[in-house]
C-alpha cells in the first residue's frame, strides 16, 4: 500500500532519482523564499513595538546627525570646510601635554569599555544629549585646540563631530584619523568606565 | 551525495544542525535590539540600494533566527538548512567584497562591533565553515538516491 502524498514528501527515507534532484531544490528555494517574507513580515511587526521604531526609509547618519545637530542651532547646518587631520604621534603628544581638549565620538558603549586618559564621549549617535551635558567644559574651550577621534580604520564619526563643532563656533578642530585602534594597537595608556 | 546518507554521518550532521543553528539564533537575537545600528553596518557595505536597508535590517535578524530554529527541527531541517547556506553565502560574499574594496568595516554579523579587518577575515572564515556545515546538512536531509536505497534494502 502506498503512502498519501503528504507523509510521502516529508519521509526522509524515500528515494529521489537524479531527474527529481533539481525539482526538490526549487521547491525548497520556493519554501525558503516563504519564510523569508514571513520573516520580514514578523521583523515589522517587532519594529512597531521597539520605543525606536527603525522608518521604513534609510537615512545615513550625516542625515540623523544635521537633524540633530538643529535641535542644537536655529538654523540648519551650512557646508563648512573639512577639520584638519592629525596622526598618533601628533595626537599623543597633544594628550600628554594636556594641550587639548579631546573628545571621543563613539558610543558610549565602547568609551566605557577603553578610551583615551582625559577625553571626554561626545558620541556622534547621542550628539545633542551629550553636547548639552559637557555644555560647561566645551564653551570653555570654544577658541582651544580640539581633538576628536573615533574607533580608526573607516569611522566618520569624528569628522561628523568635528564638523559639527566648527559649525557651533569652535575655531580649532582637528581629527586624529588612527582613532581608538591606533591609539590601543600601540599599547598606550587607556582609561575605562564613563569618567575621563 | 551517496556517502552522506552512510548511518556515521546521522549524528555529525545533527552536530553540524545544533552549531550552526545555535551561532544564527545567536546572531539574530543581537541584532534585534538595536536594528539602527544594523541597517547603519548593511549600509557601510555600500552594496544594497538605501531603499532595502532598513527592510533586511528589520527582516534578517528574524529570518536568522527562525532558520536557526528550524534546522534543529528535523522536519524542517532541510530547508533551514538550505537557507542557512544561502545566507552564509551571502555574507562571504558581501564581506569578501568589502575587503578587496579596502574596507575597515563592523561586519554586523553578531551584533555591535568596532571596525576592523581581521575580524573581517574571521567572520568570512566563519561563513566558510557554516557554508559547508548547511549544505553537509542539506545534502544529508535530501532523500536517498534510488541506487543506494536498492542496495540497502537488498
Amino acid at each position: 500500500m502506498s503512502a498519501p502524498a503528504s507523509i510521502n514528501r516529508l519521509d526522509p527515507d524515500r528515494t529521489l532519482e537524479g531527474s527529481n534532484l533539481a525539482r526538490q531544490v526549487l521547491r525548497d528555494l520556493g519554501l525558503v523564499m516563504i519564510l523569508a517574507i514571513a520573516s520580514l513580515a514578523v521583523g515589522l511587526a517587532i519594529n512597531r513595538y521597539l520605543s525606536q521604531p527603525l522608518p521604513l526609509v534609510y537615512q545615513t547618519p550625516e542625515q540623523r546627525f544635521d537633524a540633530e545637530l538643529t535641535t542644537l542651532v536655529a538654523a540648519p547646518p551650512f557646508k563648512i570646510a573639512p577639520a584638519a587631520t592629525m596622526g598618533l604621534p601628533e595626537f599623543r603628544a597633544a594628550v600628554d601635554g594636556k594641550r587639548a581638549l579631546v573628545l571621543d565620538a563613539r558610543p558610549s558603549l565602547f568609551f566605557e569599555q577603553g578610551h583615551v586618559p582625559g577625553a571626554l564621549n561626545l558620541s556622534r549617535q547621542d550628539f545633542a544629549r551629550d553636547y548639552r551635558r559637557l555644555s560647561p567644559t566645551l564653551k570653555a574651550a570654544v577658541d582651544k585646540p580640539v581633538i576628536v577621534y573615533c574607533a580608526g580604520g573607516d569611522c566618520h564619526d569624528s569628522r561628523l563631530v568635528a564638523n559639527a563643532l566648527l559649525t557651533l563656533g569652535f575655531s580649532n578642530v582637528s581629527v586624529f584619523t588612527g582613532g581608538w585602534e591606533a591609539w590601543s594597537g600601540a599599547g598606550l595608556p587607556a582609561a575605562t568606565g564613563s569618567k575621563p | 551525495m551517496t556517502g552522506l546518507h552512510d548511518a556515521r554521518w546521522k549524528y555529525a550532521a545533527l552536530a553540524i544542525s545544533l552549531v550552526v543553528g545555535a551561532a544564527y539564533i545567536y546572531a539574530g537575537v543581537s541584532k534585534l535590539g538595536d536594528p539602527l545600528q544594523f541597517a547603519d553596518s548593511i549600509a557601510a557595505f555600500a552594496i544594497l540600494p538605501t531603499i532595502f536597508v532598513n527592510l533586511l535590517a528589520l527582516g534578517l535578524p528574524t529570518f536568522e533566527v527562525a532558520s536557526g530554529l528550524l534546522i534543529l527541527v528535523p522536519r524542517t531541517r532541510r530547508v533551514a538548512a538550505l537557507a542557512l547556506a544561502l545566507t552564509s553565502l551571502v555574507f562571504f560574499s558581501v564581506l569578501v567584497s568589502a575587503l578587496a574594496r579596502g574596507l575597515t568595516l563592523d561586519c554586523g554579523c553578531f551584533g555591535v562591533g568596532a571596525p576592523s579587518r581581521s575580524r573581517m577575515w574571521l567572520e568570512s572564515g566563519l561563513n566558510v565553515a557554516f557554508l559547508a556545515g548547511a549544505i553537509i546538512v542539506y545534502l544529508r536531509s535530501m532523500p536517498a538516491p534510488a541506487s543506494q536505497a536498492r542496495s540497502a534494502r537488498a
